[in-house]
């Protein structure tokens, strides 16, 4: 598990490194004192998963859920959050455009699976929350499609008001809360 | 004669449940809310007497008292007379008609006295409860409990049920638990029970995920929740005396809640299927008969009619999230809530005749009720601060919710039409979604 940990994790590197144009031979470094061993751990361990270190920009994420049993939030992904309104699942301009940037990079990284949470602000009742959730994460996933990303590739979740990425209770925490995020559960084909 | 009047009366005003008063102002200030008409029933409840050789090592002598006078307070329909101004030594006078001075207890201002006594032997308690009328120097009933030591306050919720009949013609509810969500101050929700009172606290999940909408069966021996602990959301039943979990729910459907029929045949789910979220019906275990609902959008929270025909549940089918009332036999669906645009966690009456809601009024959520049949809601909780989840008492007479009005969620009991409101829960973290057990044995 430690060995998987470590080569993760020099993927992640790999990322930042890429970002500045450093050649994929940065993969072969040790790992560095800077990447915390919390950083990146298979959201569900699987074969194949994240095990060679990668040579694109190809990473692994924690889930939510992972992130709040470890106690701790992850290093932000390559994919961006897209944020709604209040009640609302419809896809604004803005969030529009982040899924066509996130979409650019699923394209630029074919073997990359993702899983699409939605998340709520707390206000409101959980039970409807989980559903509006669900349909955040749909609403994400459908327009990645019609973008051109292969459904096989994405699959959603929803955790509704359960696991706020901001805690207190104000307008700007919720409308931080009230988002799909994306978790590269596969960076690699599995084998 | 004056006192059999006044029992006349609280008999007039309690039994039937009033329903058309409205909630004064702010409800949510403890101790400030007057009952009906301001009429409380001045009572007393002397600590017993111990009737054995057995020293009361247990303190049950105040214990039961304690417990008695929580639950009649809890009520909202008595007056509990404050124990220091007794003037009877509790442990020398008799607790039997005649063997104590009623003008005692008159002097007080009592018009309603519960004494009592009891017998340890061993880890077993024997224990005789009376209530008296003081004005008629009269026994009104008189019972015996045998039970375990550390049970004491079950007995003392039994008789408190009992006090409540004779005052209501209705048991009271103080023998049940409520289930609920508890973070404990953690970052967990895991599911708990507890008895009004706080006492019995069982943790009933213990996960380290996220655990969600407990509630019970209608036999009151499981409780079923949604649970992450597979990372799926996932239906669990619980049951209490066993401690046996199982998942009853496929293995890869996503279900965002359930409610067992009162009968006791069918489990109504939300499954979530491609982001959209229907209402299935479900046998007691777990599978699936057949689809209640079938929209493109969101239909979640169904809960049950008292008689296992009808579903209250949200859909969003209008634009906004609303309150629908389904018959089970043909999937017809009906809009109850029309005011407001946010109407979420139904909750039917037992009695059958109300819903209650939470509904949201500007920034802020509150509990509504309205009649079964559609018409004006009635806003039961301030919207200083949000109420939500409302539960409904297996008599019908008091709705539990959560609220942050203390700052964090706690748990809150009022009567049914809002006054009285109680909190109930003040755990270092957020309590939210309670849900009341029938009455348990």
């Amino acid at each position: 598990m430690a060995a998987v940990n470590k080569l993760v994790c020099c993927g992640l590197v790999t990322i930042a490194l890429a970002a500045v144009g450093c050649s994929p031979s940065a993969t072969n470094k040790p790992e560095p004192a800077t990447a915390s061993s919390a950083a990146a751990k298979p959201a569900t361990p699987g074969p194949g998963e994240g095990q060679r270190g990668a040579t694109g920009e190809s990473t692994t994420g924690q889930s939510s859920l992972d992130e709040l049993q470890k106690g701790k939030q992850s290093t932000p992904g390559p994919l961006k959050d897209v944020y709604f309104s209040f009640d609302r699942y419809d896809l604004e301009g803005e969030a529009r455009e982040t899924l066509k940037v996130n979409a650019d990079w699923l394209k630029r990284n074919p073997a990359a699976r993702i899983e699409i949470e939605g998340h709520c602000d707390e206000r409101g009742t959980n039970e409807y929350n989980l559903a509006l959730g669900a349909k955040r994460a749909q609403a994400a996933k459908d327009y990645l499609i019609t973008l051109g990303i292969a459904t096989e590739r994405l699959s959603t979740i929803s955790y509704g008001e359960e696991i706020p990425v901001c805690k207190e209770s104000n307008e700007s925490c919720w409308s931080q809360n009230r988002r799909a995020r994306f978790v590269v559960i596969q960076a690699r084909p599995a084998s | 004669m004056m006192v059999k009047i006044i029992f006349a009366v609280l008999l007039v005003i309690l039994n039937p449940w009033p329903t058309n008063a409205q909630p004064k102002g702010e409800t949510g200030v403890r101790g400030e809310i007057v009952g009906q008409g301001g009429l409380k029933f001045p009572i007393a409840v002397s600590p017993l007497k111990n009737l054995g050789t057995t020293a009361d090592t247990g303190k049950l002598s105040e214990g039961i008292a304690d417990t008695i006078v929580y639950d009649l307070d809890l009520s909202g329909w008595f007056k509990v007379l404050d124990r220091a101004a007794y003037i009877e030594n509790p442990q020398k006078s008799g607790v039997a008609l005649g063997s104590f001075d009623f003008k005692d207890w008159s002097t007080i201002g009592a018009e309603g006295l519960v004494k009592g006594g009891f017998t340890i032997q061993g880890d077993e308690v024997t224990v005789e409860l009376r209530l008296f009328d003081v004005f008629q120097n009269k026994e009104r009933v008189g019972k015996r409990y045998v039970g375990r030591v550390k049970d004491y306050r079950r007995i003392a919720h039994k008789f408190a049920d009992e006090i409540i009949n004779q005052f209501t013609g209705v048991p009271g509810i103080f023998n049940t638990r409520i289930a609920y969500v508890s973070t404990s101050g953690g970052r967990f929700k895991e599911i708990h029970i507890a008895h009004l009172d706080g006492s019995e606290k069982f943790q009933v999940t213990n996960n380290h995920t996220i655990n969600l909408s407990p509630s019970w069966t209608a036999d009151g021996k499981s409780v079923l929740y949604t649970s992450y602990k597979d990372r799926n959301s996932s239906l669990y039943l619980f049951e209490l005396y066993s401690g046996k979990e199982a998942k009853i729910t496929p293995r890869n459907g996503r279900y965002l809640g359930g409610k067992a029929s009162p009968d006791g045949q069918f489990i109504a789910a939300t499954v979530e299927i491609g982001g959209n979220s229907n209402i299935v019906l479900l046998d007691r275990n777990g599978n699936v008969i057949r689809s209640l609902t079938e929209s493109p959008g969101i239909e979640v929270s169904p809960a049950w009619s008292p008689d296992s025909k009808q579903l209250v549940f949200v859909s969003d089918r209008s634009g906004s999230p609303q309150v629908y009332v389904l018959d089970v036999a043909n999937n017809k669906s009906r809009r109850l809530t029309y005011s407001g645009n946010y109407n979420t966690s139904p909750e039917w009456s037992p009695r059958g005749d109300r819903i209650a809601y939470t509904g949201r009024v500007g920034n802020r959520f509150a509990i509504f009720t309205i009649p079964v049949e559609g018409g004006e809601p009635r806003k039961l909780t301030a919207e200083s601060a949000d109420s939500e989840d409302p539960t409904w008492s297996p008599d019908g007479r008091f709705i539990a919710f959560a609220s942050n009005r203390a700052g964090k969620y706690h748990l809150y009991v009022m009567q049914a039409n809002g006054e009285n409101q109680r909190r109930l829960t003040g755990s270092g973290g957020d309590d939210t979604k309670p849900n009341w057990s029938p009455r348990l044995e």
